[in-house]
């Protein structure tokens, strides 16, 4: 065994430039590889995250239907109590409930319509970044107090200040007509003018009464600790829900299809691209190996008349290519590694990218991850095109005839 | 008038541990229509003469002289030029360009040198005629048996009239008869065309065809005889 | 000159020579140029595509604001511009696609439900193919004056409010007084849109009623002008930019959707990084397949300087045999792009993964948008790149010393 190995690695180096150039295209093709898909795993995982903790949460539980129309009255009764069930149960904070209605919130000069939102502020600090997000003053406080948080862009059209008052117009629950007045506490800046203009939260029971909600609200807000952890978590919340209470648990997949989409969009033209990188480098290796057999044809002419099978010559062709293609995969891996560590720590932008960025919640600098699998993925399937490559060289050699090949050049 | 000179031939190569002279001193005169046989056993500096005298290689001292002019101390370009149009030259082997015809191969040369395509065309035909390969002229060298392979060569030497042919072991890879016609042809021609021919070889029967007859050993000039050929 | 001849003679011979090399290499080329210009085609496309929906929906190419309008986009900034003197600048400019409309936050609300929207009063003769409605497509009608009594929304902003054609539903905005301003419409039409996110988004009324009903006069909120080709504004962004008075802002519309704008550049980047990725793919095996052309026939050029042929047309040889085997490459590869595009000309259904795309702004059949200016670069590049690729082995060949390459075995 190890003088096989000594004669294929000496057959290598026997034409050590196109050896090296093959090994460079494996190596050039793994390191972009690798670095392609850490920086688009690292990106998913943001875009996941960025756009599920703003504000959707892991899990939701609504009343059928609210998921697409979000009907006023598609509501889930005695909300509060059945949060408070979930968190003693489920023994997690992570969970708030939550109510919404469009209103046209007014200024003394401008008025909006947009999605106010009654939140449990106790609660739903634990499941949304926009508590965190108080630049001027603070979050909500007391559950029943007439106060609100809006968000920067909202201020600035409504051209109001910290502890300015809005007027809020809907309608309620029944269908009548529903005002309060409420005191800006906080003012939120998401960096993004759509979540900053879109959302603006008061407390859930402040909401129950301006909106005559009878206790009831729209939708319980769960987050896993992490989101693998979505799936086993349903079914326990499930288990949870109250008998004849007509309610759905939608995860974060059903709430917003679009992210998985997107991703899934992203991944399959992607892949497409990644799938033709690995198929020219296949080439390259079996024009190489093609080449390294034929060129030998008068030398395995002589070897074979000595009495060697050519599937012994065919395993040392092939070991021949499998060492190839490890040093490809390894060196690949360690330059794709070196140059995702490189922008691990000093970041990845590309002009344009910032804008793009900020449509799906992601910072305009990207740090790629690495891990095992963004690491390996890419460079053992181009080592398993590699050796699939080198079959058909490697197979010829089975039409080998010794005399004739004897008096090839 | 003397067509080849050389003046204190010097060559040294290295070879593992030793030095190898290749040219010893060496010092020839050649007149012009002369019909010269170098002969050595391998490694006895006939090659190394030969390139230095081409000008495809330099000697590392002394001086080489073609028609009277100096052509060692040429550039790499003039010496390309020089072979190009004075020089004719018959390797050993793989004297042929493998994808060209035997017509294109004896083309090249003039082709390089800038002939007009009809004069070429007519040139090639004649001369592969005049060495016997009328009918083959659209074989590949692979189609063409070793002698044949060798007139195309010799056709190509002399097709753009060198006052100079330098062959190099022409006859190695022949059979004796068909070695025999080749050496006839390089008489015939140096008969008819004036041109002088310097053919390194070790074949005893080439040797007999030559009117002189150079004998090296070791990179030395060791005999030097004017000889009846038969 | 004389050399061209007799070269491309031997470099053609010697291409074919090792078939099998050539074949394979060729593959290689064909499949990369494939990659390149198939794939920056369905990019395009679905850039283009999105582009177009982005534009459709500002929409136009140019827009002319009032200059607080970017930051306040309220009824407090608008414009006084007259459309029958616009009409004849207009028509004297020759510029046929511009419509004036109103533009304002709004609520709407039907018996059951409110939303916040953005309403839009319009000529509907004007925007008549400008704006993402097909109004051949709607149920019931579109409008059919500015003073059209009827409002069209979308479909799902229909099944949001629960009501359909034929309903009534109250709009709500304010006054430049920010008094309340609201009438009663009678639901005259559902849109479709590319984007669906459109259909929640936005509502139509007729321009002369919306400006009746936030008593605004005949003032407007946005000025839109089309061209004809949305990559090319600058000269009808100079001809509207000396219509209207210096008091407005002209903006082109990839300065009024900074994401959409970027998508451009990023488009543009992306094309040309992907095209030099696979060429790099390709050099490798390219670089490989001429020094193995050179390594085996090292006699012959020895053979060749011997004679008396000059370096530079050794040179030259291995130069045109490499562009010879790219041109062959590069004309079937593009020939095969252009034939894998034509069965999906008319679009290809990708609404599987839709509502990602709708994610990404992207609407879900792609049409494939060959531009001959990405086949033109593609093969460029190849070109220009692979010259510089063959420099390498060429040069290597050309300085064979010929004494020890004829006697090489």
């Amino acid at each position: 065994m190890i003088l096989v190995f000594r004669l294929a690695w000496r057959n290598l180096w026997r034409h050590p430039r196109r050896t090296w150039l093959t090994i460079g295209a494996m190596m050039f093709s793994n390191m972009l590889l690798v670095f392609m898909i850490s920086l688009q795993f690292g990106m998913y995982g943001l875009m996941i995250d960025n756009s599920l903790q703003a504000f959707t949460g892991h899990m939701q539980i609504q009343a059928p239907g609210y998921k697409d129309d979000q009907r006023m009255r598609q509501t889930v009764a005695d909300i509060v109590p059945l949060s408070d069930l979930l968190r003693r149960e489920l023994g997690s904070d992570d969970i708030a409930a939550r109510a919404s209605a469009f209103a046209l919130v007014s200024s003394d000069e401008r008025s909006y319509g947009i999605a106010v939102f009654g939140v449990e502020p106790e609660f739903e600090v634990n499941v949304s970044t926009i508590p965190g997000l108080i630049g001027e003053g603070r979050y909500l406080g007391d559950n029943a107090a007439t106060e609100i948080v809006i968000g920067a862009a909202l201020a600035r059209n409504l051209r109001v200040k910290l502890g300015a008052e809005l007027t809020l117009l809907g309608s309620g629950l029944d269908g009548s007509f529903a005002a309060a007045v409420v005191t800006i506490v906080g003012i939120f800046d998401s960096g993004l003018a759509e979540i900053d203009r879109s959302i603006v939260e008061i407390p859930l029971g402040l909401f129950q009464d301006v909106f005559y909600m009878r206790g009831a609200g729209h939708l319980v807000v769960i987050n896993a600790p992490v989101i693998d952890d979505v799936a086993e978590l349903q079914i326990r919340v499930n288990a949870l829900l109250p008998a004849g209470h007509d309610l759905v648990v939608h995860d974060w997949d059903a709430l917003q299809p679009g992210l998985k989409q997107a991703i899934r969009a992203d991944i399959s033209s992607s892949f497409f691209m990644y799938g033709i990188l690995v198929i020219l480098v296949a080439f390259s290796v079996l024009n190489t190996q093609l080449m390294s057999v034929l060129e030998r044809t008068h030398e395995f002419g002589i070897v074979m008349a000595l009495g060697l099978t050519p599937g012994r010559l065919a395993w040392l062709v092939l070991l021949e290519t499998a060492i190839m293609g490890v040093l490809g995969l390894l060196l690949g891996a360690l330059l794709g590694a070196l140059v995702t560590y490189y922008f691990s720590i000093n970041g990845f932008a590309y002009p344009g990218m910032a804008e793009m960025a900020a449509k799906f919640n992601l910072p305009a600098r990207f740090f790629p991850q690495i891990t095992v699998l963004t690491l390996l993925i890419g460079p053992i399937v181009v080592y398993l095109f590699t050796m699939l490559s080198a079959l058909y060289p490697a197979l010829r050699l089975h039409r080998l005839h010794p005399v004739a090949a004897m008096r090839a050049v | 008038m003397t067509a080849v000179r050389c003046v204190d031939l010097c060559k040294t190569y290295r070879q593992g541990d030793e030095n190898i002279k290749a040219l010893d001193h060496v010092s020839i005169e050649i007149d012009a229509g002369g019909f010269v046989c170098l002969s050595a056993p391998s490694g006895g500096g006939k090659t190394t003469l030969l390139n230095a005298i081409g000008g495809l290689d330099k000697p590392d001292s002394g001086e080489v002289y073609i028609a009277g002019q100096r052509i060692d101390n040429l550039s790499k370009g003039e010496r390309a030029n020089l072979r190009l149009r004075q020089i004719g030259f018959v390797f050993q082997a793989f004297n042929l360009i493998p994808v060209l015809t035997a017509r294109e191969n004896v083309e090249f040369v003039m082709q390089v040198q800038g002939v007009p395509a009809d004069d070429r065309g007519k040139k090639a035909l004649a001369t592969l005629e005049e060495v016997g390969l009328a009918g083959l002229e659209d074989r590949l060298p692979a189609d063409m048996s070793g002698g044949q392979q060798q007139r195309v060569a010799v056709a190509r030497a002399i097709v753009s009239r060198p006052a100079l042919v330098l062959a190099d072991e022409p006859t190695a890879n022949l059979d004796s008869k068909t070695a025999d016609g080749l050496i006839e042809l390089f008489r015939v021609l140096n008969e008819r065309h004036s041109t002088t021919f310097v053919i390194a070889t070790h074949d005893q029967r080439v040797m007999s065809y030559a009117k002189r007859l150079i004998s090296m050993l070791d990179g030395r000039i060791v005999d030097d005889i004017e000889q009846n050929a038969t | 000159m004389h050399m061209v001849g007799i070269l491309t003679t031997l470099a053609w011979r010697n291409l074919w020579r090792n078939h099998r090399r050539t074949l394979i290499m060729l593959a290689a080329v064909i499949l990369g140029t494939w990659a390149m210009i198939f794939m920056t085609a369905l990019m395009r496309g679905m850039v283009t595509q999105m582009i177009q929906d982005g534009i459709s929906a500002l929409p136009g190419h140019i827009q002319v604001h009032h200059p607080e309008y970017r930051d306040d986009p309220s009824v407090a900034n608008l414009i006084s511009i007259s459309d029958t003197e616009l009409a004849a600048k207009f028509e004297a400019a020759d510029i046929a696609h511009w419509a004036t409309r109103v533009r304002v936050p709004a609520v709407i609300t039907s018996e059951y439900e409110s939303r916040g929207i953005t309403l839009l009063g319009v000529d509907p003769d004007r925007e008549r193919g400008l704006t993402f409605v097909d109004y051949d497509e709607v149920e019931g009608r579109f409008l059919e004056s500015t003073e059209d009594t009827g409002i069209v929304i979308g479909k799902k902003l229909a099944k949001m409010l629960n009501t359909r054609v034929g309903k009534r539903v109250v709009v709500m905005s304010q006054d430049p007084d920010n008094e309340i301003a609201d009438r009663g419409f009678r639901v005259v039409g559902l849109f479709t849109a590319n984007v669906s996110a459109f259909e929640e988004a936005f509502i139509f009324a007729g321009k002369s009623t919306t400006q009746k009903l936030l008593r605004i006069d005949d003032q407007v909120s946005e000025l839109i002008v089309f061209g004809d080709d949305y990559r090319n504004v600058e000269a009808l962004y100079d001809k509207v930019s000396a219509i209207v008075d210096s008091r407005v802002e002209v903006r082109r519309w990839f300065e009024v959707d900074a994401y959409l704008g970027a998508m451009l550049t990023i488009m543009d980047g992306f094309v040309f990084v992907w095209i030099i990725v696979i060429f790099l793919a390709l050099s490798f095996g390219l670089v490989n397949t001429l020094v193995m052309a050179v390594f085996e026939r090292v006699r012959e050029i020895g053979l060749m300087l011997a004679l008396g042929m000059k370096p530079v047309y050794i040179l030259g040889q291995i130069i045109i045999e490499s562009m010879m085997l790219l041109v062959i490459g590069l004309v079937l590869g593009t020939a095969l792009s252009w034939a894998a595009i034509q069965p999906i000309k008319d679009g290809i259904d990708i609404s599987i993964v839709g509502e990602g795309l709708d994610m990404w702004g992207m609407s879900s059949v792609l049409y494939p948008d060959l531009l001959l200016r990405d086949v033109i670069l593609a093969n460029v590049v190849v070109l220009v790149l692979g010259f510089f690729a063959s420099l390498a082995p060429a040069w290597r060949a050309a300085h064979y010393e010929p004494v020890a390459a004829l006697t090489k075995v």
